[in-house]
This record gives structure tokens, C-alpha cells and sequence, in this order.
């Protein structure tokens, strides 16, 4: 099948110019939260570069995404998602340990969490169960949705990797809003799942549980947990309106902070832009998931509708719950935020999933 | 193909395109609320939090556990130390501020910047960098005096670890110093700087006596001053210790090695608990908790009487006549003769063309079992040495606990020797021969024991064959490690000999009667090297130090139930009842009196003068007598 230029046409640049422009405030970013600087030279290694180099890589991948027909991906999603399964399992018998949890493959040249290549697959998996049918989900059909997910989701979860884990089944859950659910499973849900969550607390680890106490009460653990809290906040806090400068974040809070540039990597934004530069993150974070809404709307066919609705979720999640956290209003959770936080694995896909969405829309005008 | 295009023109679900958009709007309500509310409402506070203060922690050091001794006197203590530390993150400028320490106290520029440079990259961001472990009361005055000028400057207060008789117990305490890295590795709970016990109890001992570490948060202005401080974790000091040991009796034992190379042991024949653990010369455990300058440490490791090295349990000697106490009872085991049995000693025995002498020229005319003990006849023993040969009296040996080690809480024990053919054919190559019998038989073969090893033997002598495991600390339980493998009656004819021994006119322990108390003991001699016909004929005082032989006194004293071993082993002390007994006698006295006998000054004279004899050696140790 020749590539058809037409298509070029149809790409939603919007898209596309508000992804790599998230990415590239991240980049400098991650170039002012590493590149910390005493007399001696002591410096975080410099993460900008690597995030560079991952993002370039990820431009790649959002290509090779955009250029094969999407459509082909409902062939493919059911032996996509049993092979990701498979190599989760793997990961338990040649998994790289690293803090403890066995999350990565080695691949030699780099460390692969196919904890991300689950994302994709349930997100396709998903697309394709839901488009296929009109009436809203009932019981039946929702257990089977849901039933589908819980398997890499627990898999994820054992790793342990709960963030993952969860997000996981949130995307999934995000989707089946979308598509929406018979009244009779929307009551039963808003009944059930309160009462449920007490029982996940003993699915916790201690650590884990230790975090939402924290939250609950930061000053119970000023020097673990409640710390970054506080400190985050203060970093925050103290870019008032017009922020301190690029470069010029005194972040002596954060020298403390070991995921300044992973998860809390907004804080140094919030502090060297001020309140300026967040809401402007924020609006650009809302347009741009703003367009998946739009590409989900003209969609050709209720499989991109899908895809793009789980894309949606996928970036959403993320975006809540870190910066929920970074903002003092929800507990720690090891959740980067998109384009933002350091991180090869996460930036790969990112791009990759914006890739797809552009696929989507490119594709919207097509009969054949 | 066709699957690939589903064309049905469905829409997807309008109330999810709804439900999208709603929650985009939530999300950015929600931010742009909690942004405003942080930055702008409580900007001005949080730029202020940011700018003045600064929440830091420290650790609060845990003070060591104290040691004692049996009676509750204090051995091991803790006392306050003042370090100099330097935070980098407040230093306006570090070498400025390393020249100006280097001003008031002394210490080399080059080296503290070394210092600083070797440990910059370990300490967390805000915690000071010990540059002077321990400042001098002069130094901590005129830095806490000038310290505010100097930001970044702070003088930490931490437990140190002081011996109240640094030279006495070195070789049971041992010593604390900084964790290496290695230690630090192996234990998370170490941290750059910390205490740990690197030798003795200190470090069998580590986990009881180290204690836990407090935390304490505090705000800091942006001078580098405390505001207010919150104690987040009460530090927990470590247990208490309580050891066997009489200090007491200690005190006595080193108070008569003095300017000896050697060791005593003192031993409760029933419970194993060691009353006294002696290893002369010593060393001070205290040179090494504010540690050791090079130059120190290199005297300790080139002194030819090496005070490092723990005697009694690391020392293993030939047994001399201690031993023949070991091979009569292997005699007994096997039943090879009857005590009662008379062997004919001329003065010598041959054995092919070697000719064996007994120390007693002319010899010692008909002797049995006892007699041969009491005096220490030599020909008695080549003969039942022959008989019994090498399998058996190495067999009893081990049964006796000699040729491993006694498993005392303490590092780096020796086993010793316990000779068997095949050892012989591993070692040398050569089979074992007839004559290694004969020199086997009076401890003057192959085998080697240590001092401990040999209380043990002598212990169970006297408590009816129990080998009781040696035991430092005062409430641990005793435990039987052994037994003789003979019955009640032949340990009690081992007891009697070695009570005639003393009692008998003759016997060759005499000099420890003491009155009211049941002493038994036997003399031994360890040759050093063979003696030349010149060195025979030498007197005592003009053989050369290295050249005399080691003296050994092993003794068990009982009375009203109290029941000890005493042994002490005096390195080139020539005959073991002039040169080891007096020590011993001394400790029986204690022990059953509480009269502390000084070591009166010709004994004194005479090792001074035995050392001097040797030029190559320098004068021996006081002990810190």
C-alpha cells in the first residue's frame, strides 16, 4: 500500500506543535532541575541530554506510528496483547531488579519496562472490544472488558509497580465511560467500588500505605514523603506570579528531592515561571488533550473514536494524578508527568501514542 | 482486506465526547484553583519559607553501651567529643574557610582539603563534613568564639568511646574506630563517620552495645542558624555489658607480667567464666577511638614483643610437661598401663641410635603413674608414649579439646596443633617415626596449644572431665562442650597427681601451696630452640632472651566449692615454676584471700635484666601498672 500524500493534508497540527512544544518546555526544564551547579562541580548528570535523545527517538516512533494505517492495528490487537502478557511473565524469570521492583528487560542498549508496551496493548485491545458493539455495557460485557485488562494490570501490579498498574486499569475504566455503561452498572458502580477500596488497602504494600498516611497528615513524615509535599509546595508557592527566572530557582528545597526531575520536575517549572508559566502549562496540557477530543469526535469509524478516547485517558490520568500530587492534593504516587518528567521508556510512548492519535485523524476522510 | 475499513458511519457516543470535555474543564478548574491558592494567595509566605528557612535534620549519636566488670565496675564509657564539621552548601568560600581552620588548629591546609575532597562527594546535601574528629578544649573555644564569622563552621557534639584502663583490657575489649567502607556496605545503618567495634568484644559484641540513632529536624536561617528544633526520634543508647572478668584480679595478673611477654588465664572450673584474661605486653584501646596518627600505628606493628597479638588465644606454644597430663590420660582411656605399674628411669632411654634423656640426670629410679607426674619424669612418658602411640594420644588430645579452637567470643582464635600421622605427611612429607613419639609424649613435639585451650584441659580436671566453654560475659549461660572420654575415677586420679604435685616435697609445683586451699598444678618448659651443647652449659641469666625457653605454670585451685584453673605461659621465662609460678601463686592468693600481692621489685629487675640480655630487644611494657 503506497503512502498516500494526501494524507499530509489531513494531520492535525495542533496536535502535533502542542506535543512537541510540552516536550520541549520539559527539556528545559529537566535542563535547569539537573543543572544545578556548586563551585565544585557537583551536578546532577545532565538528564536534558539523555531526554533529548529520547525524545528524538520518540519523533521517530510517532512517524512509523502515523504511517501505517491504524486500522491494521485491529488485525493485530489480540496477538499484540498476548505477547506483551508473555513477556511480562518473562520479566519475572529474567527481569532486571532495580530499587527493588523487577520491572525492566534488559535488551542491551537500553532497559525496556514492558509495563509501557501494556498500555499500548490494552488501549488497542480495549479499542477493539469496545467499537464493536452499539448498546451500552452491561454487566456481561463489562466483566469481560474489565476481566481482559486485570490480567496484564495484575501482572504490572505484582512487580511491584502499582502506578503502572493502576493506570492501567484507569485507562481502561476511562474508555468504558466513554462508551458509557447501562444506568443499572453506573449505580451498582457507585455503590460497590467505595465499599471496595478499604479492601485494596491490604493489596498495599507498606511503603504505599505509609504515603497515603503521609498525605493525610504531612507532618507525621516531614522527613520522608511529607517532606517532598511540603517542599514541593513551598518551591511552588514561592514562584509567586511572575516566577523566578529560568535558571534561577534557588530549588534549595529540592536539593533534598531525588525525583526533582521525574515526578516532581513541575515543581521546578512552578518555581522559575511563577503562576505565569503554570497556567500556560496547564492551558497547553488542556488543548492538547482537547484535540484528542476533537480527533475522537470526526473520527472515520468507532475503532480511531476509541483509540483516540483512550489516548485521552492515558495522557489525562497522568496529568491529574501527578500534578495532584506536586500540588499537595493527592498522595505520593511514582506517576511521571507527560513531556515533562525525565523518563526514556515513558517519552517513547508518549510520542508513540500521539502517533497514533494523528494516525486517527489523518485518516478521517478515507473511503476506499 | 475489507475488515480493515469498517465503514459502518456510526458516531461515537455523544455523552462520552461530553464527558471528555467536562473533565478537561475539571482538571483545569481544579489546577488553576490550587495554583492560585499556592502562588499567588500563599506566594508571598512560601517565597518567604524559601528564602529564610530551611528545614535540615541531624542525627542525635546514640552513646555506646557501658561494659563492666563482674563486680559492676565500670570498664568502657562514653564521654562527649567535639568534632569540627563543615556544611558546603553555607560555606561562602571553602578553601578561605579550610586555611582558617588549618589556623586554629594546626592541621595541614593540604591535607584537610584532601579530606574535604575525598569526602565531599558522600555526605548528603546539608550535613557537615567531619574535618577534625576531635578538637581540643582549646581549639572548641576559640572556634565556637570566632565560628559565626565563619559560616558553614559547626561543632557536632558525639559519644566517644573511653577505656578506663586503656592497656588492661585492650586485648578482651578491643577497640572502636570509623566504619570503613566496607562496613558501611554490609551494614545500612552506618553512616560516613561513624563508631563500630573493630576488634574484641567491641566487635562480637556490636549489635547489643551500638545504640540507635536519634533524629533531630531544625529550621536554619539563611546564615546558617538554628531558628527552633524538633526532635523527630529519641535516640536509644545500646545495652549494658556486665563481663566475667575481676577487674581485681586483671589488675594482678598484668601487675606481675610486667615486662613480660605472656599470658595468664583464670578460669571458674565450673562455669567457664574467665576471671581474668591477661595478654602482656598490651596495647591502649583508647589511641584508637580518636585514631591512630600513622606513626602510632606503625610502632604498634614493628614492635618485636607485638602487643597487637592477643596470647592467650592467639599464641599456641609447645605444651611441655603440661602436657603429659594428656597423654596419661590417654594412657588411662586405653587402659596401656596400670597407674600403678613401676617404670625403671636411669636418666635416659634410647630408641635406636637417639639417646632421650630425662631432665633429671641421674635419673629418677622406679617411678609409677603419680610419681612420674609429681616429678615430671621423662623416661616414664617416652615409654608410654611408645606404647600408646601417635593415633591415640592425638585422639585424647582432641577429646581434650586441643588442636581447635575453644570457641571463645573473641576474633582471630588459634587452633593449635594436634599432631596425627596424616597431618605430619602434609606437612613435611615424612611419615610420623618413633622418635616423634617420644618427643610427643612430653609436649615437646610437634604439638602446639594456646593458653585458653590448655585452662580448659585443667578445668576439666577437676570438675569431673566437663570441658567447659570460656565465657567473657558474666550472664551468659555454661555450657559443656565435652567430655573427657575417661570415668569419674581416672579424672579423679588425674585431680590427685596434680594436687601431690603440689603438696609432695618433691613435686615440681610446690611453691603454689597455699594454706586452706587445694592447689594442684604442673610445671612446663617449651623449648625454643634445640640447645647446643654451649647454651647448656650457659647459666640462666647469660643465655640470650630469644634463646630461652617459654615457661608454662598450669594450676587448679579449689576451696569451700570454688573451683579454678590458673595458667599462665611467660614467652622465654627459662623454667616454668620460677618464671610462670609466682604469677600464678599470686592469683591463687587473690582469688581465695583478696590480698593483692605486688610483683616485688627483684622479679621486676630480673625481666628487666632478661630483656637486656638480648640487645635487639627494647624494654618491654609497665602494662600501664
Amino acid at each position: 500500500m503506497a503512502f498516500d500524500r494526501r494524507l499530509l493534508l489531513h494531520i492535525n497540527w495542533a496536535l502535533l506543535g502542542l506535543a512537541v512544544v510540552l516536550f520541549l518546555c520539559g527539556v528545559l526544564n529537566l535542563y535547569s532541575a539537573s543543572g544545578f551547579r556548586l563551585e565544585d562541580g557537583m551536578s546532577v548528570a545532565p538528564y536534558y541530554r539523555k531526554q533529548l535523545l529520547w525524545g528524538l527517538l520518540g519523533m521517530l516512533g510517532m512517524v512509523t506510528f502515523m504511517v501505517i494505517d491504524y486500522r491494521h492495528l485491529k488485525t493485530i490487537a489480540w496477538p499484540l496483547f498476548w505477547i506483551t502478557v508473555a513477556l511480562l511473565v518473562s520479566i519475572f524469570f529474567a527481569g532486571k531488579t532495580i530499587y527493588g521492583a523487577r520491572r525492566w528487560l534488559d535488551l542491551g542498549f537500553m532497559n525496556f519496562q514492558p509495563s509501557e508496551l501494556a498500555k499500548i496493548s490494552v488501549l488497542v485491545v480495549g479499542a477493539r472490544i469496545l467499537s464493536r458493539e452499539r448498546e451500552k455495557l452491561d454487566f456481561l460485557r463489562l466483566g469481560y472488558v474489565l476481566g481482559v485488562g486485570l490480567i496484564p494490570a495484575g501482572l504490572v501490579i505484582r512487580q511491584p509497580d502499582l502506578g503502572s498498574g493502576l493506570s492501567i486499569l484507569m485507562l481502561l475504566g476511562g474508555m468504558i465511560l466513554f462508551r458509557g455503561v447501562t444506568s443499572r452498572v453506573f449505580k451498582t458502580a457507585l455503590v460497590t467500588i467505595p465499599c471496595l477500596l478499604p479492601l485494596g488497602w491490604f493489596f498495599l504494600h507498606d511503603y504505599q500505605k505509609q504515603r497515603i498516611l503521609t498525605f493525610l497528615d504531612p507532618t507525621k513524615d516531614p522527613l520522608g514523603s511529607g517532606y517532598h509535599i511540603i517542599q514541593s509546595e513551598i518551591a511552588i508557592g514561592s514562584g509567586r506570579f511572575w516566577g523566578k527566572g529560568f535558571l534561577e530557582g534557588t530549588q534549595s528545597q529540592l536539593r533534598f528531592l531525588p525525583e526533582k526531575h521525574t515526578d516532581f520536575a513541575v515543581a521546578v517549572f512552578g518555581e522559575e515561571w511563577g503562576f505565569v508559566g503554570t497556567m500556560i502549562l496547564l492551558a497547553l496540557f488542556c488543548f492538547f488533550l482537547y484535540q484528542m477530543v476533537v480527533i475522537a469526535r470526526d473520527a472515520r469509524g468507532l475503532f480511531g473514536s476509541y483509540l483516540a478516547a483512550g489516548v485521552f485517558f492515558y495522557f489525562f490520568w497522568q496529568i491529574l494524578i501527578n500534578m495532584g500530587m506536586v500540588l499537595g492534593l493527592m498522595p505520593v504516587v511514582g506517576i511521571p508527568l507527560p513531556f515533562i518528567s525525565y523518563g526514556g521508556s515513558a517519552t517513547l510512548v508518549n510520542f508513540c501514542l500521539v502517533g497514533l492519535v494523528l494516525n486517527v485523524s489523518m485518516r478521517r476522510f478515507l473511503f476506499k | 482486506m475489507s475488515h480493515l475499513y469498517d465503514t459502518d458511519d456510526k458516531h461515537p457516543p455523544k455523552s462520552g465526547l461530553v464527558l471528555l470535555q467536562t473533565l478537561i474543564l475539571v482538571l483545569f478548574c481544579l489546577f488553576a484553583m490550587r495554583l492560585w491558592y499556592l502562588q499567588i494567595h500563599k506566594g508571598d509566605e512560601y517565597a518567604r519559607k524559601a528564602r529564610d528557612n530551611q528545614l535540615r535534620k541531624e542525627f542525635i549519636f546514640a552513646p555506646r553501651g557501658v561494659i563492666r566488670d563482674r563486680s559492676g565496675d565500670l570498664l568502657a564509657v562514653n564521654e562527649p567529643a567535639y568534632a569540627l564539621g563543615l556544611v558546603r552548601e553555607d560555606c561562602k568560600d571553602i578553601d578561605a574557610t579550610l586555611q582558617q581552620v588549618s589556623t586554629w588548629t594546626g592541621a595541614d591546609f593540604e591535607e584537610l582539603r584532601d579530606l574535604y575532597r575525598k569526602r565531599r562527594r558522600r555526605v548528603k546535601p546539608f550535613e557537615p563534613l567531619i574535618l577534625i574528629p576531635d578538637l581540643t578544649f582549646e581549639q572548641l573555644a576559640l572556634i565556637e568564639i570566632n565560628k559565626l564569622r565563619w559560616p558553614g563552621l559547626e561543632v557536632q557534639v558525639r559519644p566517644r568511646r573511653k577505656y578506663m584502663y586503656g592497656k588492661l583490657l585492650a586485648h578482651i575489649l578491643g577497640y572502636v574506630a570509623e566504619a570503613n567502607e566496607e562496613e558501611m556496605a554490609r551494614d545500612q545503618e552506618l553512616a560516613l563517620g561513624d563508631y563500630v567495634g573493630k576488634l574484641g568484644l567491641e566487635l562480637m559484641l556490636e549489635d547489643q552495645l551500638r545504640g540507635i540513632k536519634g533524629l533531630r529536624q531544625f529550621e536554619v536561617d539563611v546564615n546558617g542558624r538554628r531558628l527552633e528544633d524538633r526532635i523527630l526520634k529519641h535516640p536509644r543508647a545500646g545495652h549494658e555489658v556486665s563481663l566475667a572478668i575481676d577487674l581485681g584480679l586483671q589488675k594482678l595478673v598484668m601487675d606481675w607480667l610486667r615486662y613480660e611477654a605472656g599470658a595468664v588465664v583464670v578460669m571458674d572450673a565450673d562455669t567457664g567464666q574467665l576471671w581474668a584474661l591477661a595478654s602482656s605486653p598490651s596495647y591502649d584501646s583508647n589511641d584508637f577511638s580518636s585514631g591512630l596518627t600513622p606513626e602510632q600505628w606503625r610502632k604498634l606493628r614493628d614492635d618485636p614483643m607485638h602487643p597487637m597479638q592477643n596470647r592467650p588465644i592467639q599464641s599456641a606454644y609447645p605444651p611441655g610437661s603440661t602436657f603429659k597430663h594428656v597423654v596419661a590420660g590417654a594412657g588411662l582411656q586405653y587402659g596401656a598401663m596400670d597407674p600403678r605399674e613401676t617404670v625403671y628411669c636411669s636418666g635416659s632411654t634410647t630408641l635406636g641410635r637417639h639417646v632421650f634423656r630425662c631432665w633429671k640426670k641421674w635419673g629418677h629410679g622406679r617411678v609409677d603413674l603419680e610419681r612420674a607426674l609429681v616429678e615430671s619424669c621423662d623416661v616414664y612418658f617416652y615409654k608410654l608414649g611408645k606404647k600408646l602411640g601417635v593415633d591415640r594420644m592425638s585422639e585424647f588430645g582432641a577429646a581434650a579439646g586441643f588442636g581447635r579452637p575453644t570457641g571463645i567470643n573473641l576474633p582471630h582464635e588459634k587452633a593449635g596443633i594436634m599432631p596425627t600421622r596424616q597431618w605430619k605427611r602434609r606437612r613435611f612429607g615424612e611419615p610420623w617415626q618413633g622418635g616423634d613419639n617420644y618427643n610427643m609424649a612430653i609436649g615437646q613435639g610437634y604439638t602446639l596449644v594456646t593458653p585458653l585451650q590448655m585452662a580448659r584441659f585443667y578445668a576439666a580436671m577437676i570438675n569431673g572431665g566437663k570441658l567447659m566453654k570460656p565465657v567473657l560475659v558474666k550472664d551468659e549461660s555454661p555450657v559443656v562442650q565435652a567430655r573427657l572420654p575417661l570415668d569419674g575415677e581416672q579424672v579423679g586420679l588425674l585431680r590427685k597427681t596434680l594436687i601431690e604435685t603440689v603438696r609432695n616435697a618433691r613435686g615440681t609445683a610446690r611453691r603454689l601451696r597455699t594454706r586452706g586451699v587445694i592447689v594442684g598444678g604442673k610445671t612446663g618448659t617449651a623449648q625454643v630452640v634445640r640447645l647446643t651443647d654451649e647454651l647448656k652449659a650457659m647459666k640462666d641469666e647469660d643465655i640470650p632472651y630469644k634463646y630461652r625457653d617459654h615457661a608454662w605454670m598450669a594450676a587448679t585451685a579449689e576451696k569451700d566449692g570454688r573451683r579454678f584453673a590458673i595458667v599462665a605461659m611467660v614467652e622465654h621465662g627459662l623454667h616454668g615454676g620460677s618464671g610462670a609460678g609466682p604469677v600464678v601463686k599470686a592469683a591463687i592468693d587473690y582469688l581465695f584471700t583478696g590480698k593483692v600481692r605486688k610483683k616485688p621489685q627483684h622479679l621486676i629487675d630480673r625481666a628487666l635484666a632478661a630483656q637486656k640480655a638480648d640487645g635487639t630487644l627494647p624494654k618491654g611494657d609497665s602494662n600501664g601498672i
